[in-house]
Protein backbone atom coordinates (compact mmCIF):
# COMPACT_ATOMS: atom_id res chain seq x y z
CA UNK A 1 0.00 0.00 0.00
CA UNK A 2 1.58 3.26 -0.93
CA UNK A 3 1.65 6.25 1.39
CA UNK A 4 -0.66 8.62 -0.87
CA UNK A 5 -3.50 5.64 -0.70
CA UNK A 6 -6.63 6.67 0.88
CA UNK A 7 -9.02 3.90 2.33
CA UNK A 8 -12.73 4.57 1.28
CA UNK A 9 -15.13 3.63 3.67
CA UNK A 10 -18.99 3.12 2.32
CA UNK A 11 -21.85 3.73 4.99
CA UNK A 12 -25.02 1.95 3.98
CA UNK A 13 -28.54 3.38 6.31
CA UNK A 14 -31.87 4.04 5.27
CA UNK A 15 -31.78 6.92 7.99
CA UNK A 16 -30.27 10.16 6.47
CA UNK A 17 -29.44 11.24 10.52
CA UNK A 18 -27.68 8.41 11.00
CA UNK A 19 -25.24 8.73 7.99
CA UNK A 20 -25.16 12.51 9.01
CA UNK A 21 -23.76 11.48 12.07
CA UNK A 22 -21.39 9.42 10.91
CA UNK A 23 -20.17 11.58 7.92
CA UNK A 24 -19.92 14.02 10.42
CA UNK A 25 -17.31 12.28 12.96
CA UNK A 26 -15.53 10.31 10.31
CA UNK A 27 -14.65 13.85 8.07
CA UNK A 28 -13.76 15.34 11.54
CA UNK A 29 -11.16 12.78 12.56
CA UNK A 30 -10.00 10.19 10.06
CA UNK A 31 -8.58 11.11 6.55
CA UNK A 32 -10.62 8.30 4.69
CA UNK A 33 -12.76 8.95 1.23
CA UNK A 34 -16.32 8.41 3.02
CA UNK A 35 -19.19 7.48 1.04
CA UNK A 36 -22.61 7.20 1.98
CA UNK A 37 -26.22 5.78 0.63
CA UNK A 38 -29.44 4.99 1.70
CA UNK A 39 -30.25 2.79 -0.64
CA UNK A 40 -28.98 -0.99 -0.75
CA UNK A 41 -29.04 -1.18 -4.33
CA UNK A 42 -26.95 2.06 -4.80
CA UNK A 43 -24.48 0.83 -2.71
CA UNK A 44 -23.85 -2.31 -4.46
CA UNK A 45 -22.93 -0.39 -7.79
CA UNK A 46 -20.68 1.91 -5.89
CA UNK A 47 -19.02 -1.48 -4.39
CA UNK A 48 -19.16 -2.81 -8.16
CA UNK A 49 -17.71 -0.12 -9.67
CA UNK A 50 -15.36 1.52 -6.79
CA UNK A 51 -12.92 0.21 -4.91
CA UNK A 52 -13.82 -0.39 -1.17
CA UNK A 53 -12.04 -1.02 1.81
CA UNK A 54 -14.66 -0.86 5.01
CA UNK A 55 -18.46 -1.51 4.40
CA UNK A 56 -20.48 -0.52 7.67
CA UNK A 57 -24.22 -1.23 6.72
CA UNK A 58 -27.72 -0.79 8.89
CA UNK A 59 -29.70 -4.15 9.63
CA UNK A 60 -33.06 -2.90 9.06
CA UNK A 61 -33.51 -1.52 5.23
CA UNK A 62 -36.09 -1.39 3.24
CA UNK A 63 -36.16 -3.79 0.10
CA UNK A 64 -33.05 -5.15 1.12
CA UNK A 65 -31.78 -6.42 4.96
CA UNK A 66 -28.15 -5.65 5.83
CA UNK A 67 -26.95 -9.16 6.17
CA UNK A 68 -28.08 -9.58 2.51
CA UNK A 69 -26.72 -6.48 1.55
CA UNK A 70 -23.43 -7.63 2.90
CA UNK A 71 -23.80 -11.00 1.64
CA UNK A 72 -23.86 -9.65 -1.78
CA UNK A 73 -20.92 -7.19 -0.82
CA UNK A 74 -18.93 -10.40 -0.46
CA UNK A 75 -19.78 -11.57 -3.79
CA UNK A 76 -18.63 -8.68 -5.67
CA UNK A 77 -15.58 -7.86 -3.46
CA UNK A 78 -14.66 -10.65 -0.76
CA UNK A 79 -11.47 -8.25 0.65
CA UNK A 80 -13.37 -5.19 1.76
CA UNK A 81 -14.25 -5.92 5.95
CA UNK A 82 -18.10 -5.45 6.71
CA UNK A 83 -19.66 -3.96 9.79
CA UNK A 84 -23.22 -4.44 10.79
CA UNK A 85 -24.68 -1.45 12.71
CA UNK A 86 -27.89 -2.26 14.28
CA UNK A 87 -30.77 -0.89 16.49
CA UNK A 88 -31.82 -4.61 16.92
CA UNK A 89 -28.92 -6.67 18.74
CA UNK A 90 -29.69 -10.46 19.13
CA UNK A 91 -27.45 -13.54 19.01
CA UNK A 92 -29.97 -14.72 16.07
CA UNK A 93 -28.94 -12.03 13.78
CA UNK A 94 -25.48 -12.01 14.88
CA UNK A 95 -25.46 -15.47 14.24
CA UNK A 96 -26.63 -15.06 10.64
CA UNK A 97 -24.76 -11.96 9.63
CA UNK A 98 -21.05 -14.03 10.92
CA UNK A 99 -22.26 -16.96 8.54
CA UNK A 100 -23.83 -15.96 5.68
CA UNK A 101 -22.61 -12.13 5.39
CA UNK A 102 -18.54 -13.25 7.08
CA UNK A 103 -19.25 -10.64 9.24
CA UNK A 104 -16.07 -8.44 10.36
CA UNK A 105 -17.41 -6.83 13.55
CA UNK A 106 -21.08 -6.26 14.76
CA UNK A 107 -21.83 -2.86 16.11
CA UNK A 108 -24.64 -2.07 18.17
CA UNK A 109 -26.49 1.41 18.07
CA UNK A 110 -26.34 3.74 19.67
CA UNK A 111 -22.69 3.46 19.00
CA UNK A 112 -19.53 5.05 20.79
CA UNK A 113 -17.41 7.36 18.26
CA UNK A 114 -14.04 6.12 19.40
CA UNK A 115 -15.04 2.35 19.30
CA UNK A 116 -16.51 2.73 15.65
CA UNK A 117 -13.44 4.80 14.79
CA UNK A 118 -11.08 2.03 15.89
CA UNK A 119 -13.28 -0.87 14.43
CA UNK A 120 -12.76 0.87 11.01
CA UNK A 121 -9.35 1.58 11.15
CA UNK A 122 -9.05 -1.61 12.24
CA UNK A 123 -11.09 -3.03 9.16
CA UNK A 124 -9.35 -1.32 7.17
CA UNK A 125 -5.76 -2.97 8.06
CA UNK A 126 -7.26 -6.26 8.10
CA UNK A 127 -8.46 -5.57 4.20
CA UNK A 128 -5.09 -4.16 3.00
CA UNK A 129 -3.16 -7.11 4.38
CA UNK A 130 -5.67 -9.28 3.02
CA UNK A 131 -5.13 -7.60 -0.49
CA UNK A 132 -1.34 -7.64 0.43
CA UNK A 133 -1.11 -10.60 0.96
CA UNK A 134 -3.49 -11.52 -2.26
CA UNK A 135 -0.99 -9.71 -4.15
CA UNK A 136 1.77 -11.53 -3.19
CA UNK A 137 0.16 -14.78 -3.96
CA UNK A 138 -0.43 -14.48 -7.24
CA UNK A 139 2.84 -12.75 -7.36
CA UNK A 140 4.45 -16.19 -6.27
CA UNK A 141 2.14 -17.80 -8.40
CA UNK A 142 3.54 -16.62 -11.47
CA UNK A 143 7.35 -16.61 -10.65
CA UNK A 144 6.36 -20.41 -9.66
CA UNK A 145 4.94 -20.90 -13.51
CA UNK A 146 7.98 -18.65 -14.74
CA UNK A 147 10.76 -21.20 -12.67
CA UNK A 148 8.73 -24.54 -13.82
CA UNK A 149 9.19 -23.55 -17.41
CA UNK A 150 12.99 -22.37 -17.33
CA UNK A 151 13.29 -25.10 -15.67
CA UNK A 152 11.81 -27.72 -18.34
CA UNK A 153 13.76 -25.66 -21.00
CA UNK A 154 17.04 -26.18 -18.78
CA UNK A 155 16.20 -29.77 -18.74
CA UNK A 156 15.13 -29.93 -22.80
CA UNK A 157 18.58 -27.94 -23.16
CA UNK A 158 21.03 -30.19 -21.44
CA UNK A 159 19.47 -33.56 -22.29
CA UNK B 1 -66.23 17.15 46.50
CA UNK B 2 -68.58 14.43 44.93
CA UNK B 3 -67.22 11.23 44.74
CA UNK B 4 -67.26 10.39 40.47
CA UNK B 5 -69.25 6.88 40.18
CA UNK B 6 -67.00 4.34 38.71
CA UNK B 7 -66.92 4.65 35.00
CA UNK B 8 -66.52 0.90 33.69
CA UNK B 9 -66.48 2.22 30.24
CA UNK B 10 -63.79 4.66 30.71
CA UNK B 11 -61.77 1.68 32.86
CA UNK B 12 -61.98 -0.40 30.11
CA UNK B 13 -60.39 2.48 27.58
CA UNK B 14 -58.22 2.75 30.33
CA UNK B 15 -56.84 -0.91 30.52
CA UNK B 16 -56.91 -1.08 26.19
CA UNK B 17 -54.90 1.85 26.35
CA UNK B 18 -51.74 0.35 29.21
CA UNK B 19 -52.09 -2.82 26.71
CA UNK B 20 -51.54 -0.97 23.58
CA UNK B 21 -48.66 1.13 24.95
CA UNK B 22 -47.07 -2.22 26.23
CA UNK B 23 -47.40 -3.56 22.96
CA UNK B 24 -45.69 -0.91 21.29
CA UNK B 25 -43.04 -0.28 23.52
CA UNK B 26 -40.59 -2.13 21.65
CA UNK B 27 -41.06 0.04 18.22
CA UNK B 28 -41.64 3.25 19.99
CA UNK B 29 -37.96 2.59 21.73
CA UNK B 30 -36.83 1.60 18.29
CA UNK B 31 -37.74 4.71 16.93
CA UNK B 32 -36.42 6.63 19.62
CA UNK B 33 -33.30 4.95 19.24
CA UNK B 34 -32.13 6.33 15.94
CA UNK B 35 -32.19 9.86 16.62
CA UNK B 36 -30.77 9.18 19.71
CA UNK B 37 -27.81 7.13 18.35
CA UNK B 38 -27.37 10.33 16.01
CA UNK B 39 -27.69 12.73 18.29
CA UNK B 40 -25.32 10.80 20.99
CA UNK B 41 -22.94 10.80 18.50
CA UNK B 42 -22.66 14.55 16.95
CA UNK B 43 -22.72 15.66 20.67
CA UNK B 44 -19.29 13.94 20.40
CA UNK B 45 -18.51 15.28 17.82
CA UNK B 46 -19.62 18.88 18.82
CA UNK B 47 -16.90 18.58 22.07
CA UNK B 48 -14.45 17.59 19.70
CA UNK B 49 -14.80 20.40 17.20
CA UNK B 50 -14.86 22.40 20.10
CA UNK B 51 -11.29 21.22 21.99
CA UNK B 52 -9.87 21.70 18.09
CA UNK B 53 -11.24 25.29 18.09
CA UNK B 54 -10.01 26.10 21.93
CA UNK B 55 -6.62 24.37 20.33
CA UNK B 56 -5.83 26.23 17.39
CA UNK B 57 -7.10 29.86 19.37
CA UNK B 58 -4.82 28.80 22.58
CA UNK B 59 -1.83 31.12 21.46
CA UNK B 60 -4.38 34.11 20.55
CA UNK B 61 -3.37 33.54 16.78
CA UNK B 62 -4.90 32.08 13.79
CA UNK B 63 -1.98 31.11 11.74
CA UNK B 64 -2.85 31.37 7.78
CA UNK B 65 -2.94 27.81 7.63
CA UNK B 66 -5.01 26.88 10.58
CA UNK B 67 -7.72 28.78 8.71
CA UNK B 68 -8.25 25.73 6.78
CA UNK B 69 -8.79 23.36 9.67
CA UNK B 70 -10.93 26.18 11.17
CA UNK B 71 -13.07 26.44 8.06
CA UNK B 72 -13.11 22.21 7.89
CA UNK B 73 -14.69 22.91 11.72
CA UNK B 74 -17.06 24.89 11.28
CA UNK B 75 -18.48 23.43 8.35
CA UNK B 76 -18.84 20.03 10.48
CA UNK B 77 -20.59 21.76 13.20
CA UNK B 78 -23.03 22.88 10.42
CA UNK B 79 -23.35 19.40 9.29
CA UNK B 80 -23.69 18.22 13.07
CA UNK B 81 -26.67 20.72 13.89
CA UNK B 82 -28.97 20.00 10.36
CA UNK B 83 -28.91 16.81 11.41
CA UNK B 84 -29.21 17.77 15.17
CA UNK B 85 -32.52 19.52 13.89
CA UNK B 86 -33.84 16.54 12.12
CA UNK B 87 -33.52 14.30 15.27
CA UNK B 88 -35.06 16.49 17.53
CA UNK B 89 -37.87 17.06 15.68
CA UNK B 90 -38.43 13.47 15.28
CA UNK B 91 -38.06 12.75 18.87
CA UNK B 92 -40.41 16.02 19.79
CA UNK B 93 -42.92 14.17 17.52
CA UNK B 94 -42.61 11.03 19.21
CA UNK B 95 -42.80 12.20 23.02
CA UNK B 96 -46.09 14.24 21.76
CA UNK B 97 -47.71 11.41 20.09
CA UNK B 98 -47.29 9.22 23.44
CA UNK B 99 -48.55 12.47 25.48
CA UNK B 100 -51.27 12.66 23.23
CA UNK B 101 -52.27 9.08 22.89
CA UNK B 102 -52.05 8.74 27.26
CA UNK B 103 -52.17 11.50 29.02
CA UNK B 104 -54.36 11.65 31.83
CA UNK B 105 -55.50 14.95 31.68
CA UNK B 106 -57.05 14.91 28.55
CA UNK B 107 -59.65 12.39 30.30
CA UNK B 108 -62.01 14.88 29.82
CA UNK B 109 -64.41 16.38 27.46
CA UNK B 110 -62.64 19.26 24.63
CA UNK B 111 -62.97 20.74 21.66
CA UNK B 112 -60.82 18.73 19.38
CA UNK B 113 -59.73 18.49 15.88
CA UNK B 114 -59.55 14.53 15.58
CA UNK B 115 -56.68 14.46 12.90
CA UNK B 116 -54.60 15.15 16.35
CA UNK B 117 -55.36 11.87 18.09
CA UNK B 118 -55.12 10.31 14.75
CA UNK B 119 -51.81 11.27 13.66
CA UNK B 120 -50.16 10.95 17.52
CA UNK B 121 -51.58 7.21 16.78
CA UNK B 122 -49.59 6.82 13.35
CA UNK B 123 -46.91 8.02 15.22
CA UNK B 124 -46.39 5.55 17.73
CA UNK B 125 -47.85 2.91 14.66
CA UNK B 126 -44.17 4.11 12.38
CA UNK B 127 -42.40 1.39 13.20
CA UNK B 128 -45.37 -1.07 12.90
CA UNK B 129 -45.76 -0.21 9.36
CA UNK B 130 -42.25 0.83 8.39
CA UNK B 131 -41.50 -0.37 4.88
CA UNK B 132 -44.54 -2.79 4.44
CA UNK B 133 -47.62 -0.37 4.98
CA UNK B 134 -48.23 2.70 2.89
CA UNK B 135 -50.38 5.30 5.12
CA UNK B 136 -52.17 7.61 2.75
CA UNK B 137 -53.97 10.47 4.35
CA UNK B 138 -56.27 12.29 2.69
CA UNK B 139 -57.11 14.47 4.99
CA UNK B 140 -60.19 17.04 4.98
CA UNK B 141 -60.90 20.18 7.02
CA UNK B 142 -63.08 18.85 9.60
CA UNK B 143 -62.74 21.63 12.41
CA UNK B 144 -62.84 20.37 15.95
CA UNK B 145 -65.80 17.95 17.80
CA UNK B 146 -66.58 18.13 21.33
CA UNK B 147 -65.30 14.20 22.45
CA UNK B 148 -63.50 12.60 25.04
CA UNK B 149 -59.83 12.56 22.98
CA UNK B 150 -58.43 9.74 24.75
CA UNK B 151 -61.42 7.22 24.33
CA UNK B 152 -61.75 8.43 20.60
CA UNK B 153 -57.71 8.09 20.69
CA UNK B 154 -57.58 4.65 21.54
CA UNK B 155 -60.68 3.58 19.24
CA UNK B 156 -58.32 5.27 16.50
CA UNK B 157 -55.63 3.56 17.49
CA UNK B 158 -57.07 0.10 17.89
CA UNK B 159 -58.47 0.34 14.09
CA UNK B 160 -55.33 1.03 12.77
CA UNK B 161 -53.72 -1.49 14.63
CA UNK B 162 -56.48 -3.90 12.94
CA UNK B 163 -56.17 -2.51 9.23
CA UNK B 164 -52.34 -3.17 9.65
CA UNK B 165 -52.17 -6.30 11.06
CA UNK B 166 -54.90 -7.62 8.31
CA UNK B 167 -52.52 -6.46 5.57
CA UNK B 168 -49.85 -10.05 4.60
CA UNK B 169 -46.90 -8.35 2.99
CA UNK B 170 -47.19 -4.99 1.74
CA UNK B 171 -50.20 -3.00 1.77
CA UNK B 172 -51.81 0.34 2.03
CA UNK B 173 -53.63 2.13 4.99
CA UNK B 174 -56.16 5.06 3.58
CA UNK B 175 -57.27 7.45 6.23
CA UNK B 176 -60.17 9.87 5.06
CA UNK B 177 -61.76 12.74 7.17
CA UNK B 178 -64.78 14.43 6.08
CA UNK B 179 -67.11 17.29 7.53
CA UNK B 180 -70.54 16.88 7.25
CA UNK B 181 -73.49 19.24 8.08
CA UNK B 182 -74.24 17.36 11.34
CA UNK B 183 -70.85 15.94 11.97
CA UNK B 184 -67.63 14.51 10.89
CA UNK B 185 -66.47 10.99 9.15
CA UNK B 186 -63.20 9.32 9.33
CA UNK B 187 -62.50 5.97 6.84
CA UNK B 188 -60.17 4.02 7.53
CA UNK B 189 -59.74 1.70 4.73
CA UNK B 190 -57.15 -0.99 4.28
CA UNK B 191 -56.03 -3.49 1.41
CA UNK B 192 -55.74 -6.59 3.55
CA UNK B 193 -57.27 -9.61 4.40
CA UNK B 194 -60.90 -8.57 4.69
CA UNK B 195 -63.76 -10.07 7.15
CA UNK B 196 -65.63 -12.93 5.59
CA UNK B 197 -69.12 -12.30 5.10
CA UNK B 198 -70.72 -14.73 7.60
CA UNK B 199 -68.58 -12.77 10.87
CA UNK B 200 -68.92 -9.29 9.92
CA UNK B 201 -72.58 -8.75 11.50
CA UNK B 202 -70.82 -10.46 14.48
CA UNK B 203 -67.28 -8.50 15.01
CA UNK B 204 -68.02 -5.98 17.56
CA UNK B 205 -70.91 -8.54 19.79
CA UNK B 206 -69.20 -9.47 23.13
CA UNK B 207 -66.27 -11.93 23.31
CA UNK B 208 -66.64 -12.52 19.21
CA UNK B 209 -63.19 -13.67 17.99
CA UNK B 210 -62.17 -16.51 15.29
CA UNK B 211 -59.49 -18.46 16.02
CA UNK B 212 -57.36 -16.77 13.75
CA UNK B 213 -58.54 -13.33 13.94
CA UNK B 214 -56.01 -10.43 14.31
CA UNK B 215 -55.13 -10.29 17.81
CA UNK B 216 -57.41 -8.41 20.50
CA UNK B 217 -60.15 -7.96 17.42
CA UNK B 218 -62.67 -9.20 19.74
CA UNK B 219 -62.65 -6.91 22.59
CA UNK B 220 -61.06 -3.79 21.04
CA UNK B 221 -64.03 -3.86 18.26
CA UNK B 222 -66.85 -3.68 21.09
CA UNK B 223 -65.18 -0.79 22.95
CA UNK B 224 -64.59 0.86 20.10
CA UNK B 225 -68.45 0.37 19.28
CA UNK B 226 -68.96 1.40 23.16
CA UNK B 227 -67.35 4.70 22.87
CA UNK B 228 -68.51 5.78 19.73
CA UNK B 229 -71.90 5.38 21.52
CA UNK B 230 -71.11 7.55 24.13
CA UNK B 231 -70.72 10.06 21.46
CA UNK B 232 -73.69 9.90 19.71
CA UNK B 233 -71.56 8.41 16.55
CA UNK B 234 -71.70 5.17 14.72
CA UNK B 235 -69.10 2.80 13.41
CA UNK B 236 -69.49 0.83 10.51
CA UNK B 237 -67.60 -1.96 8.43
CA UNK B 238 -67.64 -2.63 4.55
CA UNK B 239 -65.71 -5.62 3.97
CA UNK B 240 -64.52 -7.79 0.99
CA UNK B 241 -62.19 -11.34 1.39
CA UNK B 242 -59.33 -10.43 -0.21
CA UNK B 243 -59.51 -6.93 -0.66
CA UNK B 244 -59.48 -5.44 2.48
CA UNK B 245 -61.97 -3.60 4.65
CA UNK B 246 -63.56 -0.11 5.32
CA UNK B 247 -64.38 0.93 8.87
CA UNK B 248 -66.46 4.33 9.12
CA UNK B 249 -66.64 6.63 11.85
CA UNK B 250 -69.49 9.26 11.82
CA UNK B 251 -69.25 11.50 15.26
CA UNK B 252 -71.80 14.15 15.84
CA UNK B 253 -70.23 17.89 16.48
CA UNK B 254 -71.41 17.91 19.98
CA UNK B 255 -71.85 15.58 22.52
CA UNK B 256 -75.41 14.43 23.70
CA UNK B 257 -77.41 15.82 26.25
CA UNK B 258 -76.34 13.93 29.24
CA UNK B 259 -73.18 12.48 27.73
CA UNK B 260 -71.18 13.26 30.71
Amino acid sequence: MSASYTPTVLLVDDEEMVLGALRSFLQLETTYRILTTTLPQQALDTIRSDLVDVIVADFMMPDMDGIEFLRRARDLRPHASRILLTGYADVQNAIRAINEAGLYYYLEKPWDNDRLRLVIRNGVERSSLVNELDARNTALESTNVELLSLRHRLIKAFL
Amino acid sequence: MAVRSPDPLAEAVNSAKVATLGALAAGVAHELNTPMGALNSNHDVLKRALARLQDILADEVVEPDELDEVRRIVAAINDVLQVNDLAVTRMVRLVTSLRTFGRPDRAQRDHVDVREPIEAALTLLAHETRDRVTIARDFGEIGTVECYPQELGQVFMNILMNAIQAIEGSGTVTVRTRAFADGVRIDIEDTGVGIPAQNLERIFDPGFTTRNSRVGMGLGLLLAREVMDRHGGRIEVRSEPGRGSTFSLTLPYALPHGGA
